[in-house]
């Protein structure tokens, strides 16, 4: 049985977190953590308040109505104490309506006395004797005094009744509630409008707090947006709060190691490649020499030379293009930028760096058309080009340059099988040469061309990417966008020099 | 007597590459492998054309630039490690007339060291004698003088001023300097020119942050104005 526990264990570690999940996903889908945090409080500022606005209520409900029982029964009792002293023993039906008139009754109280069933009162119209039922009216004349609550004339009225011992009577009176019930509700009122105010106080207590909670959060984001997009020194700051350092301090060593590890990837693909240049550059150096006496040499040491030629200058071509991509990954390349003439530089990349007698199309105007480019990597860029299209597709066709919005397009087009669709991005990876260039078993490329290509390009604020030709025949077509300069500065005087640090 | 090429490199397979490559080319070809050698090479026998690898041992690349451009005209090449670093603008400051980035093809070299000698020759400019403003050039005898004073020109900046000098006024852009003194295509460095300017700027103008004659064409080029 033990045996078994440990083999379980894991899988409901793994089920349970992702069953609660589920639950709670759509939830935090609905609502932001500001927007729950915000009602979170609200809410709670609503119960709370509620609660405390029932319990007031209701204690000052029974605090003001026992109140107002008691005085009334107290002046009942004195009104009625006053009756056998004041009125004789066989009172006339106008001596008690004298009584009646000369009580000193206040605030819409109504009295009655009944005398040998006889109903007297000073308010005939609501306080007649049917206001009074039978059964009190037996209790009282029993000797119990009461105390009801009845509606006496449509108003909510305390009904008291008290026994009068000398004579054949009951003293009634009716105090009227109504103004205690305005107080109450006026109390009422104002505890809910009260609460509603917490309820709303309670939420904005809530949204300010989100927002104060939630700021380093958005500066962790924004820092590792920064860091994303390649400025690796962000940091976030520390030593403002015990709290967030808590966050930030792992979130600081985090990009450190990110930035050690990058730079350290970076440095060393540099360093290799700037090892390789020296025994190249004598390599190099030696085989020109052999070249130069190739005629003194027998005929398997020509072919050796030959091959050994061929390969040196592919290797310079590797080296050369290591060390420029791991330039771009340490963020070293320094751009020395210049406004030209796009037109005249295609031409003359066409003429001196390659793809001889490829025609460089387009409409007069574009001849006048300044971008700022740094001439000697956009030439690559246009050789490297050219050099995909002399390797893979039996060379390129033509050159197409034109305009599209306020940027310049630049086409090169070749007759080869052109370009699958699902290899159009991947294309410019590094040493991916998709399935037409795999299968050239001689192929003496290196695989950086297009790479170059697309960093050149990002670096000059500009696109690359394969689309199909422009006839829409079998073939494949380069394009590379650049934005145009309005206002050529000049550069003969200053040239722009621009440097993309990351350490 | 051949032209004689002194080459200043460190590395000394390097240094044994390209002194047979030169040899092939048929120069007489010294070897030095570090700064203080080289000075004493030159001293005791100034060379055609020098060839200096910026990063060497002891004193520097620039400072052997500096050393013998104080005594010489003489065409220097230096051999940097990258083209977009500073150190091509300061080599070129220190006083030298053209660079190359390692690893270089030998036959680059030779073209580079062929424009920089058929520099050194002005013969073509079939006049005799040019003035501009204050200046007067003679370009067969390579002589510049402000008012009869001798001003000390490279061979690379007299032979700007003379190409500038050939049509007054008329805007040269960095390209077409670019080929006509050093031999480069379009896509040749126009730091080479923008230094070049500055340098020669520094000796024939009264006041080199205002220039009067070495005028800067905006976007365009350059222009020497009489």
């Amino acid at each position: 049985m033990s045996a078994v526990g440990p083999e379980i264990r894991p899988v409901q570690a793994r089920t349970r977190p992702r069953r609660r999940a589920r639950i709670i996903a759509p939830v935090r889908r609905r609502f932001g953590l500001r927007t729950r945090l915000t009602l979170t409080f609200g809410l709670g500022a609503a119960a709370l308040s509620a609660v405390l606005s029932l319990v007031t209520f209701g204690l000052t409900r029974e605090n003001l109505t026992s109140q107002r029982e008691r005085s009334a029964v107290d002046r009942a009792a004195i009104d009625a104490a006053r009756l056998s002293p004041q009125l004789p023993e066989s009172p006339t039906d106008l001596e008690i309506e004298q009584f009646l008139r000369e009580l000193p009754l206040t605030d819409g109280t109504a009295a009655a006395i009944s005398y040998a069933d006889r109903w007297f009162t000073t308010d005939d119209i609501n306080f007649s004797s049917s206001a009074v039922t039978d059964s009190v009216q037996q209790s009282v004349s029993g000797g119990d005094a009461i105390k009801i609550n009845a509606n006496v004339g449509g108003t909510q009225s305390l009904v008291l009744g008290v026994p009068v011992p000398a004579l054949p009577a009951e003293y009634y009176e009716a105090v009227p509630l109504s103004d205690l019930q305005r107080t109450l509700d006026r109390l009422g009122l104002t505890l809910v409008l009260a609460s509603i105010l917490t309820t709303l106080g309670g939420g904005l207590v809530g949204y300010w707090a989100s927002r104060r909670v939630f700021a380093p959060l958005l500066d962790v984001g924004t820092a590792a947006e920064a860091i994303a997009g390649g400025r690796l020194d962000t940091r976030l700051p520390v030593g403002g709060d015990t709290d967030l350092d808590l966050i930030a301090n792992p979130f600081n060593e985090m990009a450190q190691a990110l930035e050690d590890r990058i730079e350290r990837d970076a440095r060393f693909a540099s360093e290799v490649s700037h090892e390789l240049r020296s025994p190249l550059m004598t390599i190099a150096a030696t085989v020109e020499v052999l070249e130069n006496t190739r005629e003194e040499l027998p005929e398997r040491a020509q072919t050796a030379l030959t091959l050994l030629a061929a390969d040196v200058d592919r290797l310079q071509q590797l080296v050369e293009d290591l060390l420029e991509i791991s330039r771009f990954d340490v963020g070293a390349i320094k751009l020395h930028l210049e406004d030209v003439r796009a037109a005249e530089m295609v031409i003359q990349a066409v003429r001196f760096l390659g793809g001889g007698g490829v025609p460089v199309r387009f409409e007069p105007e574009i001849g006048e058309v300044t971008v700022r480019v740094d001439k000697r990597r956009f030439g690559r860029v246009i050789a490297n080009l050219l050099d995909n299209a002399e390797r893979y597709a039996g060379g390129a066709t033509a050159i197409t340059i034109e305009r599209v919005n306020d940027r310049l397009r630049i086409s090169v087009e070749d007759r080869g099988n052109g370009v699958p669709f699902e290899e159009r991005d991947i294309i410019f990876d590094r040493f991916s040469r998709g399935a037409e260039g795999g299968n050239r078993s001689n192929d003496s490329g290196v695989g950086l061309g297009l790479a170059l290509v697309d960093e050149h390009v990002r670096l000059h604020g500009g696109s690359v990417w394969v689309d199909d030709r422009f006839d829409g025949e079998i073939g494949a077509r380069f394009v590379v966008e650049l934005p145009m300069v309005e206002q050529p500065v000049d550069t003969a005087s200053e040239p722009i020099t621009e440097a993309i640090p990351i350490t | 007597m051949g032209t004689r090429i002194l080459t200043v490199e460190d590395d000394e397979r390097i240094r044994t590459a390209v002194r047979m490559a030169l040899e092939d080319e048929g120069w007489v070809v010294e070897e030095a492998d570090t700064g203080e050698e080289a000075l004493q090479a030159f001293t005791r026998q100034p060379s055609d054309v020098v060839l200096i690898d910026i990063m060497l041992p002891g004193i520097d690349g620039f400072d052997v630039c500096r050393s013998i451009r104080r005594v010489s005209d003489v065409p220097i090449v230096m051999v940097t490690a990258r083209a977009d670093t500073h150190d091509v603008v300061a080599g070129l400051e220190a006083g030298a007339d053209d660079y190359l980035t390692k690893p270089f093809a030998p036959k680059e070299l030779s073209a580079r060291i062929r424009a920089l000698l058929r520099r050194a020759r002005p013969t073509e400019v079939g006049v005799t004698h040019l003035r501009v403003g204050d200046l007067e050039i003679i370009p067969d005898e390579g002589v510049v003088l402000r008012e009869g004073v001798e001003l000390h020109l490279t061979k690379t900046e007299f032979r700007l001023l003379v190409e500038l000098a050939s049509s007054p006024g008329r805007i040269f852009s960095r390209e077409s300097l670019l080929e006509k003194i050093w031999s480069y295509d379009y896509f040749g460095d126009g730091r080479l020119v923008d230094v070049h300017v500055r340098r020669l700027r520094m000796k024939v103008e009264r006041d080199p942050a205002n220039p009067r004659h070495v005028i800067t064409v905006r976007g365009l080029g350059y222009k020497l104005q009489p």
